[in-house]
């Protein structure tokens, strides 16, 4: 894990890493996401588990995680390949959030952009299908922000609906 | 005379039809050690469809079941119920061969008009079904024929009378056992159920049935199940009769009676040795089924065949 | 139980016929879905009732939503619902059709359920065990006679009410109206 850390911080610059039982968490600025997670991709990291946000309000910021792993191919070879999970972390503006998809190295990012894309509100350019995927309805303000009121969304919207006598 | 063989013959068809539709839930559900629904369960059902307002698709959909009802009737008035045969004097089993696949195309024609893609792929597994069970059954037939030297069902039936049951006569042992493989088939009871498969295509052809369509499709399901084991308890069975001790009181209405009784008595027996089978197996695909019945069941059917010859 | 009484047979079989073969379509909703299976396996024993599950809504006449509705749901509910033959009844199982239950203040679920499709009872609990789908039923079985379970009439006589409310949620929907 050392010699990775070294590694990355040799390539990059403005990186900066942490180490906890064995889990290596890499915050970058947001123009470098495309090369550190190909980087990592061809050391050997190729399976991207998932692409999560978090809504900091205080500090005005959207903060998105990626975790990448490595595939275990052959098991005699687990003592040496001791690859456990890569977290790397951006932060983009809250006001109007556009970032870069990353589909041309990870495929399988589709669904979780989409996700992203329907419940916090960020646009990510190059992505094919930017449609809902679990929602109908049409929110004001996406729903997972923390400034989104659900009691008075749901007293707004369900209950004006009157009950059929 | 007549006239009342030709009302009460597909009256007794449709109450035995019905009967073994209820006899088969409540034996599966002993098998499964819980209390089952009544034996009269499918009158209820039935009674409960034709009060439900459905949908029609058309005038084939409403055509198509009757086709096929039609179908199946005829072939009832075909087939000897003990000593009553009400249609059939000579050439009465190539009759029933040919009338006996407008059962499954008056179904397809209406499923194919419902529009459903489940439909679609229920009506051409029925037909694949079909094509695959036929080919045995017809070298069955063949052999059977042979052996008798007659095409007229009635006239098996006395044959076996006198001289014994088919199945326990050495040159049609053969085709005896070959019948009983291709039987689950013909019937539509597992591990053949692949045609109204309820879990993996929706029902198949009844998915788009509902209320007084459904209700024609269960009568119709019902006497399905009796001209399959009919035809087997006709011509290897010795249908009607029980070693020949009845034939002194063959034409009296006693003797009828008598007849009707122990012709329904062996259709049960072979009816619940069928549902031992059908509880215990899985469900086949089709391909497996296609594997299945063009090599056992006709390999056996074709030596006895070539045995029947050889011998006559 | 009077299955087995033939006068009331005789007198109005259609009834008889509706209470003693409920055949509930095998719609899987929510977190419910997981009693219906014990009740339909040997230990309790639904198929005595009359009650077995079948494979498409043409041939159904009871309806059973178990478990919370999400608003995507409720497009498959409506849908179903229109599919079936005309007598027809609803059973809310759980507490979240009654009134939104543990997810009462979600943005995406359904809170009562009966401003969408006509219900003709409740049964309450987060779960309830499968004995509480016989319970249902038996008590369908008194609404029956009582001539009160006619869920299906509320729906065609008030149906603009209902669409009016359907058209709220989804905006405009893909289906034509069912009666006009």
């Amino acid at each position: 894990m050392e010699e990775l850390k070294n590694n990355i911080k040799s390539s990059f610059d403005k990186v900066k890493i942490t180490i906890t039982d064995n889990i290596m968490i890499i915050n970058i600025d947001k123009n470098g996401i495309v090369t550190i997670l190909s980087f990592l991709k061809n050391i050997g990291y190729k399976h991207l588990a998932l692409i999560s946000c978090v809504d900091l309000i205080k500090d005005n910021k959207l903060e998105i995680i990626y975790i990448v792993s490595a595939y275990m191919d052959n098991d005699h070879e687990f003592k040496e390949k001791e690859k456990r999970n890569i977290i790397i972390k951006t932060r983009i503006p809250r006001d109007k959030p556009n970032f870069m998809t990353v589909m041309d190295i990870f495929e399988n990012a589709e669904p979780y952009e989409r996700e992203l894309h329907e419940l916090f509100g960020i646009y990510f350019q190059g992505h094919p299908r930017l449609t809902p995927l679990f929602l109908e309805l049409e929110y004001e303000v996406p729903p997972f922000r923390k400034d989104f009121d659900t009691r008075k969304f749901v007293k707004d919207f369900y209950e004006d609906i009157p009950a059929v006598e | 005379m007549n006239i009342i063989e030709i009302i009460l013959s597909p009256l007794i068809a449709l109450f035995t039809g019905i009967f073994f539709l209820g006899l088969a839930r409540k034996i599966m559900a002993r098998i499964h050690w819980r209390y089952g629904p009544p034996i009269y369960q499918p009158i209820i059902d039935i009674i409960r469809l034709f009060s439900q307002k459905a949908m029609s698709h058309g005038f084939i959909f409403e055509m198509g079941l009757i086709l096929s009802l039609a179908g199946s009737i005829l072939v009832i008035l075909f087939l000897p119920i003990g000593t009553m045969c009400p249609l059939s004097t000579g050439g009465g089993l190539l009759v029933i061969l040919y009338v006996m696949l407008l059962g499954p195309l008056g179904i397809a024609l209406s499923g194919g008009e419902a529009a459903n893609p489940n439909t679609s792929i229920g009506i051409s597994r029925k037909f694949i079904l079909a094509l695959c069970y036929e080919v045995p059954l017809l070298l069955i037939l063949l052999t059977v024929m042979t052996h008798y030297n007659t095409i007229s069902i009635i006239k098996i039936v006395e044959r076996q009378s006198i001289n014994g049951w088919s199945f326990g006569s050495l040159p049609l042992l053969l085709s005896g056992i070959s019948y009983v493989l291709i039987l689950p088939a013909i019937l539509g009871i597992r591990p053949f159920e692949v045609v109204g498969a309820a879990q993996e295509i929706s029902s198949g052809p009844q998915a788009e049935y509902g209320g007084k369509y459904l209700a024609f499709n269960t009568i119709e399901h019902g006497l399905n199940e009796f001209i399959g084991i009919a035809l087997f308890v006709n011509l290897f069975l010795g249908g009607g009769d029980l070693f020949g001790v009845f034939s002194r009181i063959t034409n009296t209405v006693f003797g009828n009676i008598v007849g009707i009784i122990v012709f329904l008595l062996k259709m049960i027996i072979v009816f619940v040795m069928g549902l031992f089978i059908n509880a215990v197996f899985p469900r086949f695909r089709i391909e497996q089924a296609i594997k299945y019945l063009w090599i056992w069941p006709t390999l056996l059917a074709f030596i006895g065949l070539i045995i029947v010859i050889i011998v006559n | 139980m009077d299955r087995n009484q033939l006068k009331k047979w005789f007198k109005s079989p259609a009834k008889m016929g509706h209470k003693y073969s409920l055949h509930a379509i095998y719609f899987c909703t929510g977190c419910g879905i997981i009693e219906v299976p014990p009740s339909i396996t040997a230990r309790w024993d639904a198929e005595r009732f009359g009650v077995i599950p079948v494979a498409t809504p043409r041939q159904a006449n009871l309806f059973l939503i178990t478990g919370y509705v999400s608003t995507k749901t409720l497009k498959a509910i409506i849908r179903t619902y229109e599919q079936m033959p005309e007598p027809k009844f609803t059973v809310g199982f759980g507490s979240c059709p009654i009134n939104g239950g543990m997810y009462w203040d979600s943005y995406n679920t359904i809170k009562k359920l009966d401003k969408y499709i006509p219900i003709d009872g409740w049964i309450a609990g987060c779960m309830p065990r499968p004995e509480a789908i016989f319970v249902a039923v038996t008590h369908l079985w008194t609404l029956i006679d009582k001539d009160m379970a006619n869920g299906y009439k509320k729906y065609r006589e008030k149906y603009k009410y209902y669409r009016a409310n359907q058209e709220k949620i989804f905006g405009t929907l893909d289906w034509p109206p069912l009666f006009s």
